[in-house]
């Protein structure tokens, strides 16, 4: 390029741009990297990134050499529901139309270490997930399904030493031996503490747990992945870009040092590492993001001095982003879908899932599932994109792209080295607090137009569609799993269970044990996941989240406008009317752990001038009612996305009854399909505030209600 | 001032003031005696006419002054009452509400509740402060527990700080206080510091004495380690702790000297874990630093004693501590001095708040104040003037 030619265009570019400059076209993004209109070959020349090849150190390119001109990703779409039998079927279905590999979705109950008659589950049984409470539950998900040949992912965190035991026991039970598994199990509890929420014993055990997992699969289960490194939660949960790639690379490197420090050595467990992306819609920083990881990750295996390269290649899962989809105008998503899914293998994912339309409504039903699928196939089999390897590969915009991210995401790896690495960052809140900011910042954009979702703060659509959705009727689901259950405490050997549960509270008192290996003997001989959690709570007990909130963030980043200024005057007069400012009470009830509309519902009003009480996570209805009555709140606002609403809200009001309390009103808000509105307004809930609510505008209605 | 004593020292007549404002001499006498109370704008043409001698508030005033409660208000009362009594976490939580309520009715509604109340000397208060983080609520939630089992009813004011610009808050209190909020011998109410200290201070004694009436025997008063609220909690509690971390050497973790001079016992929370040394190194820090420091205040000594609050560990130690000091205490009778001496204080504070309101209420509108303003402005009087004639005018017309 010469510079003649640059300033010719710049003259241009200017001469088009009137009395504006061209830095005028800039764009920040959310993670803070300057965007410019134009890339030309000399923003390339000082990368801090090293291009190469595929399928060679350090892997910017791909893992593999061939990548998809070979063999395209994996299909794998992340499922379950119900029962095992109904979500057996549902696989089945899948395996036919493309499915390439199985991706198993647990219920709530499961995630948090409880069988299905456990009393603080009755409205989380195979609602957001499959009810899984013992190996034979196990053996009718897979029944027909032989785990020699399909690989099987499992997202599995808080019980997945109990979880993974049965799945062994259940490969025994068809046959398979355990070196014959291929999988992935998600074990990856420092981001549970971050954003999943479905933790159950506290940091050190939970760390100790996963060292025990990778120590037994490289030895016993040499195709299986012991860890998925999950970044995909923390974009959900509101992180920017930069943050999950930073944030998911400091966690790896906990991972390996605490199996290290186990004393394996490095080349025995790293190619077995796999990580795990969500794709949102800013399409190249998601490609940038894809390729910055696994240069980055090379990068940091490099020092434990690996003799194997396959140590040092990064492979990945990838999602596209639910939350980029929405309620409103729902058909919009599938395009939205589309291009996340294009982003993920221009990006080189090994494998992918896309969402269905409907993922701001429910679980999906067969029909959106099957576009999701087919959204892959369109791209895999009719673009032609596969055929070339990292097709992106050179463009400026890219690279550079890339290497900043290289850069912003080193900063904040910095930061939590200097507090002391991703277990003290945690206890601190470090990454926590910042991902909080960056949801409340991008919820503060939108309510006030300044970033547009077409459908919900745009183009409106005029006429409500329906969808139809799927429901699951979770009182029958838990009324089965619980005659299962007794049928099984009937017919096992209750002596050699009891013998069981004992040892395995040996084993997590004693660390030169592993709890894998004990479980899964106590799996086969039918301990419940819930048991075998219970004996291992004896000795680490039930971790509880202290919540810390953020303040401040929301109003700074909303632009003042009408709405919040008459919000104020709303406020003004209320106190001068009812003595004291409007007080809500925000509860999570259940075994749900989605708190990010809560946490920003909670920062949000605040900002507005509400006072704002927040409940702990996983409470009772019971408790929400006394925490609200105790509190005296002018309104308890239900944030409810697991499906538990129709269980969870009526004992809500029935303890409201009960304790003399129904002047505190109750709204709803979260993800509850409009078909159970009636149902809930029936009850005695005052409002519904659906995904896509524009929180200035709900806090103008609350206040009028009260 | 009255409407009645400004015509009485101004010499005017009820029938020459009625014409001058356009209304019978009728309504005026009704008016004046208090009947009924004059329209807005009739009470706006009174301020102006008298020169804002005679404000609303005289007029609004006065209606408070006769107000007698209607049955069903009195009905109201005896039944939040007797509730109360019983201990109804219902009723209580509405009394307290009742308590941080700005409405003049709400406050009346109160007095005539407290009218009810039982000096109760055989309760505990007990304040805790520290820097954020320190562990206060896992502390009181761990403590409170312990004493749950030693059949005491457990209560615990959190006082959270309100934004300055937005006026909200969140309290988040409650979730650090997981077991305890679900206990049925506590009761655990977050309150907004709303702005001013000095208001949560009268807000909080008020609340204890709900908490007690309600049969609490344990009361903790927990406050954000920043700010002027420690000495106002100081000042409404029985024994106040101070929380440390383990901090092993670094000096004053941010939290100011002053507040360890409040301490009646200074404890080194998080002595766990690899915290367990550290702690150790700053409760002999501390040790030493006290000893040096000098005199020990309410004739008694202090001390620096380590928890856990995350293991429960080192509570019967620090509970003995307590109670040691509140027997030492209520022998040598300060505990009752204490207490009261504590009324007359939240008394002033009370009206140093209700005062500096009305002056902050009336120099945004009041007529003179603000012709007062004026002149400073075009320097017709200095300020040492204008500030007289200011107290002036408050001491003759508003006090
Ligand atoms: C983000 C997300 C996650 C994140 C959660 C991160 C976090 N810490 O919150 C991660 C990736 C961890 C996650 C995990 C899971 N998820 Co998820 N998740 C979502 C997703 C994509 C977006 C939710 C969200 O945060 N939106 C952004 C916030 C700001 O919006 P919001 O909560 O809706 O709040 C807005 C309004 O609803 C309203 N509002 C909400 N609450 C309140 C309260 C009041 C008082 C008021 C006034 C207003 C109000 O105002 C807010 C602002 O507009 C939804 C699908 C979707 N698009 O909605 C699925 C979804 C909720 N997840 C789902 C499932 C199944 C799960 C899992 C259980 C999967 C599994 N089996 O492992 C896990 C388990 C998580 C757990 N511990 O509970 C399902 C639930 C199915 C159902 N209801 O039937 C959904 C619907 C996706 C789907 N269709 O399958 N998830
Ligand atoms: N190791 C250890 N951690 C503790 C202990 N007490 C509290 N913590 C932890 O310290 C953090 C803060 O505890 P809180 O009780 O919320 O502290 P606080 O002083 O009330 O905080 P603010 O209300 O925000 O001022 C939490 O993560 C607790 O789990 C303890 O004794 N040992
Ligand atoms: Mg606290």
């Amino acid at each position: 390029m010469s510079d003649q030619e640059y300033k010719d265009w710049l003259n241009s570019a200017e001469k088009e741009l009137k009395d504006r400059g061209i830095e005028d076209l800039n764009w920040q993004t959310p993670e803070g990297i300057e965007v410019k209109p134009l890339y030309t070959v000399d923003d390339i020349k000082n990368l801090n990134h090293k291009i190469g090849f595929p399928g060679i150190p350090p892997f910017t390119r791909g893992p593999r050499a061939t990548m998809y001109a070979n063999r395209p990703w994996t299909i794998r779409q992340y499922a379950g529901f119900s029962t095992a039998e109904e979500s057996n079927k549902f696989y089945k279905e899948g395996l036919k139309n493309g499915v390439m590999g199985l991706s198993v979705a647990f219920d709530l109950a499961t995630h948090r270490g409880y069988d299905s008659d456990h009393p603080r589950v009755v409205a989380d049984v195979g609602n957001a997930g499959v009810a899984i409470d013992s190996v034979e539950d196990m053996n009718t998900l897979f029944n027909g399904i032989p785990l020699e040949k399909m690989s099987v992912s499992m997202t599995m965190n808080g019980a997945v030493i109990p979880v993974l035991a049965c799945f062994v026991a259940s490969g025994l039970n068809q046959g398979c031996p355990e070196e014959k598994l291929t999988g992935t199990i998600q074990n990856d509890i420092l981001k549970e503490f971050m954003v999943r929420n479905t933790f159950i014993f506290p940091p050190k055990p939970s760390m100790r747990i996963v060292a025990d997992i990778i120590e037994y699969t490289s030895k016993k289960l040499p195709r299986f992945n012991s860890i998925s490194i999950s970044g995909y939660h923390m974009q959900e949960a509101g992180a920017n870009q930069v943050q999950e790639l930073a944030y998911t690379l400091a966690d790896g490197k906990e991972y390996v040092d605490a199996a290290l420090k186990r004393g394996l050595d490095i080349d025995d467990f790293a190619p077995r590492l796999s990580f795990f992306w969500s794709i949102g819609m800013n399409f190249f920083m998601e490609i940038a993001k894809m390729r910055a990881a696994r240069f980055m990750w090379s990068e940091i295996i490099k020092k434990y001095k690996p003799k194997n390269n396959k140590s040092l290649a990064l492979r990945t899962h990838c999602q596209t982003s639910g939350v980029s989809l929405v309620e409103q105008d729902a058909y919009n998503n599938i395009v939205r879908t589309t291009i996340e899914a294009m982003a993920a293998v221009m990006g080189g994912t090994q494998s992918l899932h896309t969402n269905s339309f409907d993922e701001a409504l429910a679980l999906p039903t067969p029909f959106s599932a099957r576009i999701a699928r087919n959204t892959q196939l369109i791209i895999a089999e009719e673009t032609g994109i596969s055929n070339v390897i990292d097709p992106l590969a050179g463009s400026y915009y890219l690279e550079s792209l890339t290497s900043d991210m290289i850069r912003e995401a080193n900063n904040l790896i910095k930061e939590i080295d200097d507090a002391g690495g991703m277990v003290k960052a945690i206890e601190m809140g470090i990454p926590k607090m910042r991902i909080e900011e960056s949801s409340a910042k991008k919820q503060a954009r939108i309510d006030s137009d300044e970033e547009t979702i077409v459908g919900v703060n745009k183009y409106k659509p005029t006429e409500k569609q329906n969808i139809n959705i799927l429901s699951i009727d979770n009182d029958q689901v838990r009324a089965k799993q619980i005659s299962n259950l007794n049928k099984l405490k009937k017919s096992r050997n209750n002596k050699i269970v009891e013998d069981f549960l004992k040892k395995i509270e040996q084993a997590a008192n004693d660390e030169s044990q592993n709890l894998l290996e004990v479980c899964i003997q106590a799996a086969k001989n039918k301990c419940t996941v819930g048991e075998m959690t219970t004996a291992m709570e004896n000795v680490f007990g039930r971790h509880t989240l202290s919540t810390k909130t953020i303040s401040g963030v929301y109003s700074k980043t909303a632009k003042k406008n009408e709405k919040i200024t008459s919000i104020n005057t709303y406020i003004d007069k209320f106190v001068e009317a009812k003595g004291r400012r409007p007080r809500m009470l925000v509860v999570k009830m259940g075994q749900d752990g989605h708190d990010r509309g809560a946490k920003l519902i909670a920062t949000a009003f605040s900002d507005l001038g509400f006072d704002v009480d927040v409940g702990p996570l996983f409470q009772t209805p019971a408790e929400a009612a006394i925490q609200a009555i105790e509190n005296d709140v002018h309104v308890i606002g239900v944030s409810t996305l697991a499906a538990g609403h129709k269980t969870l809200v009526p004992l809500l009001i029935k303890s409201l009854k009960e304790n003399d309390a129904s002047e505190i009103k109750v709204i709803c808000g979260g993800v509850i399909p409009p078909q159970d509105y009636d149902f809930l307004h029936e009850l005695g809930v005052s409002k519904v505030f659906g995904p896509g609510t524009n929180i200035q505008e709900a806090a103008i209605d609350i206040i009028n209600l009260i | 001032m009255k409407l009645k004593e400004y015509l009485k020292l101004n010499k005017i007549s009820n029938k020459e003031f009625s014409k001058l404002i356009g209304i019978t001499p009728v309504s005026l006498s009704r008016y004046i005696s208090g009947e009924r109370i004059p329209e807005k704008e009739i009470v706006l043409k009174i301020f102006e006419f008298t020169h804002g001698s005679v404000s609303p508030d005289d007029f609004y005033f006065q209606k408070k002054n006769t107000q007698e409660f209607n049955s069903d208000q009195l009905t109201l009362i005896n039944q939040m009452s007797k509730q109360l009594k019983n201990g109804s976490k219902r009723a209580l939580a509405k009394t307290i509400t009742l308590v941080e309520s700005k409405l003049k009715k709400d406050k009346l509604l109160v007095q005539k509740i407290f009218e009810k109340f039982k000096v109760n000397n055989n309760t505990v208060r007990i304040g805790i402060t520290g820097v954020p983080g320190v562990g206060k609520s896992t502390f009181i939630e761990s403590l409170g527990l312990f004493l749950i089992q030693k059949s005491h009813k457990v209560a615990v004011l959190a006082i959270d700080p309100s934004s300055k610009e937005s006026g909200g808050s969140i309290l988040g209190d409650k979730t650090r206080m997981e077991k305890l909020s679900i206990n049925p011998l506590a009761f655990i109410r977050p309150s907004p510091s709303d702005g001013h200290l000095g208001g949560v201070a009268k807000k909080t004694h008020e609340s204890i004495l709900c908490l007690e009436e309600a049969g609490y025997d344990i009361i903790f008063v927990e406050t954000m380690g920043v700010g002027q609220a420690e000495t106002a909690v100081y000042d409404m509690v029985d024994i106040f702790l101070v929380l440390l971390l383990p901090s092993g050497g670094d000096e004053l973790q941010g939290i100011k000297k002053g507040i360890i001079e409040l301490a009646d016992l200074i404890i080194v929370n998080k002595a766990d874990n690899d915290l367990k040394k550290a702690a150790e190194i700053t409760q002999r820090e501390y040790r030493n630093a006290i000893q040096i420091t000098g005199k020990p205040r309410k004739d008694h000594e202090i001390d620096v004693l380590m928890c856990s609050s995350l293991k429960s560990e080192g509570f019967n130690e620090i509970w003995d501590f307590v109670l040691n000091f509140v027997n030492k205490q209520k022998k040598n009778k300060k505990f009752y001095e204490n207490r009261e001496s504590q009324k007359t204080k939240w008394m002033w504070n009370s009206v140093s708040n209700n005062v500096n309101e009305i002056i902050s209420n009336e120099i945004v509108r009041n007529k003179f104040i603000l012709k007062i303003k004026e002149k400073v402005k075009n320097k017709n009087i200095n300020i040492f003037q204008a500030s007289e004639l200011i107290i002036d005018y408050f001491i003759k017309n508003k006090f």
